[in-house]
């Protein structure tokens, strides 16, 4: 089975401008979008190399006191980026089963 | 007072050169007059650094940054490295072809072309024969092929009395939903040319009347950053102050607080002289693609000592004493005051309303606010 990791679109530049927030500025539209600390983390890992699973696991590893339903957040976080055309997914091809 | 961890702007003299020597250029014969256009790899290097920093947006300016064969060259640089840009344009060398190539990038925020005057005489009493012409056929032609545009009209003893006619044209037969007014400012060729160009104080007055007799005519579309009409608002903004009418407090009165952009951004010559503003051109920081401009936003003592500015207050400047505004003023552009008294952390005297007021300056009537 071929296994989906979110990448972020690399068009998209992540400025961390004060403490630990960020905008996500889109140069094609001009839009840009506020991320706060968690948000940050987890752009950071959109690198191709993690799927969402791991995203959250290693969410749940840094902060001290994670709300249950994080990882539901993680995911619709990531979902609603998607749709907003700001991450993509790359496929790595997975043992056939 | 917060810093952003990188510039999020730089404010780019692109070129040294121009087509024109309007007689108010305040670039010319400034800190900014600095010859030797840098080759386009030059810039090309920098942009890959701004892309790191992750900065968002570049502005053009010079000189006459169309004048560069290598333009498209260098906003290509500009779109490669994730970043938006704007152009001020005197707009007399833009074609179809370089306005099919902005729309083209996706990226151009604006063109700004400068149109002082509803007619050839008050635009080309400054800017040189023929200039409106070819201005007004760049800004249409911009505008054809859908390029975002502002049009920016520094007044000056010309066309002082052609304001109604310059906003008839502007707002009404072109149709742009606004334009910007500024005034020509004794920096560079203009102090040179000051008897010619700068408004006297009477002149201000009627600018500061007209401009907000038009501002409301238009519903709000004429603004200002500076000039007479941010003035006229400023001023009576600081007149109510202090009569304890008003409460200002952003920025905060009382201190050199009149400026604050180099806490958004830095600016480059056309030597590659980095520098804090455009109009702070002799306070040199570094020079790009030698100095990590990461480093000198952060770190350089002089930015330093210019953020710090706004913790000097006005009353320990003998210019200020015994002035009843004191308490509601913000000392204005530190690159104006540099100019007019070779002082940074200075209030600027051409912004100053008890020197206006004493020189028989009158504001303009409140019901036109
Ligand atoms: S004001 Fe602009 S167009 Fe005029 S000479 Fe200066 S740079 Fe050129
Ligand atoms: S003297 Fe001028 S600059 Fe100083 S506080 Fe008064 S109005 Fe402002
Ligand atoms: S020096 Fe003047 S023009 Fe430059 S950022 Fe400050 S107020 Fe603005």
């Amino acid at each position: 089975m071929d296994v989906k990791n979110p990448i972020a679109n690399p068009l998209i530049v992540l400025r961390e401008e004060f403490d630990d927030w960020a905008i996500l500025f889109d140069p094609d539209t001009g839009n840009a979008f506020g991320l706060n600390p968690t948000g940050v983390f987890i752009w950071k890992l959109l690198d191709g190399k993690h799927n969402t699973d791991d995203i959250v696991s290693r969410l749940c590893e840094e902060a001290d006191d994670v709300p249950e339903d994080a990882g539901e957040h993680a995911r619709q976080f990531i979902a609603s980026l998607e749709q907003q055309g700001l991450v993509g997914y790359e496929v790595i091809a997975g043992n056939p089963a | 007072m917060r810093l952003m961890r990188t510039p999020k702007k730089i404010d780019i003299d692109i070129t040294n050169r121009c087509n024109l020597r309007c007689r108010y250029c305040y670039h010319y014969e400034s800190a900014g007059d600095a010859d030797g256009d840098l080759p386009v790899s030059e810039w090309l290097r920098f942009f890959e650094e701004l892309n790191r920093l992750a900065v968002t947006e570049v502005t053009m300016a010079g000189g006459e940054p169309f004048i560069r064969e290598d333009l498209k060259e260098i906003i290509g640089g500009i779109v490669r490295n994730r970043m938006r840009f704007q152009i001020l344009s005197n707009g007399t060398l833009i074609d179809d072809d370089m306005a099919d190539f902005l729309v083209s990038t996706r990226r151009c925020n604006y063109v700004q072309v400068s149109i002082d005057g509803s007619i050839p005489m008050t635009h080309d009493a400054m800017r040189g024969k023929g200039s409106f012409s070819k201005a007004m056929r760049g800004l249409m032609t911009l505008r054809r092929h859908g390029v975002h545009t502002a049009v920016r009209v520094t007044i000056h003893r010309k066309n002082v009395h052609d304001l109604d006619g310059v906003a008839k044209l502007l707002l009404e037969d072109i149709g742009l939903s606004s334009f910007g007014t500024n005034s020509a400012g004794a920096m560079g060729l203009c102090r040179k040319n000051a008897e010619m160009v700068q408004l006297t104080t009477e002149e201000r007055t009627i600018a500061m009347e007209t401009l907000l007799r038009l501002a409301k005519k238009y519903n709000g579309r004429i603004n200002a950053m500076a000039g007479p009409l941010a003035e006229a608002r400023g001023w009576w903004d600081m007149e109510e102050a202090r009569n304890g009418g008003k409460q200002l407090t952003s920025p905060k009165r009382g201190f050199l607080t009149g400026c604050g952009c180099y806490r958004a951004g830095l600016a480059v010559r056309a030597d590659g002289v980095i520098t804090p503003c455009t109009m702070l051109s002799h306070i040199e920081l570094g020079r790009i693609n030698r100095d990590d401009l990461g480093v000198v936003w952060r770190d350089h003592e002089a930015l330093n000592i210019l953020r710090r500015r706004q913790e000097i207050p006005l009353t320990s400047f003998s210019f200020c004493e015994g002035c009843p505004y004191v308490n509601a003023c913000t000392g204005n552009c530190p690159g104006l005051s540099y100019t007019l008294t070779g002082e940074v952390n200075h209030p600027s005297p051409d912004a100053c309303l008890r020197k206006f007021l004493d020189e028989g300056g009158r504001l303009p009537d409140r019901t036109l606010l």
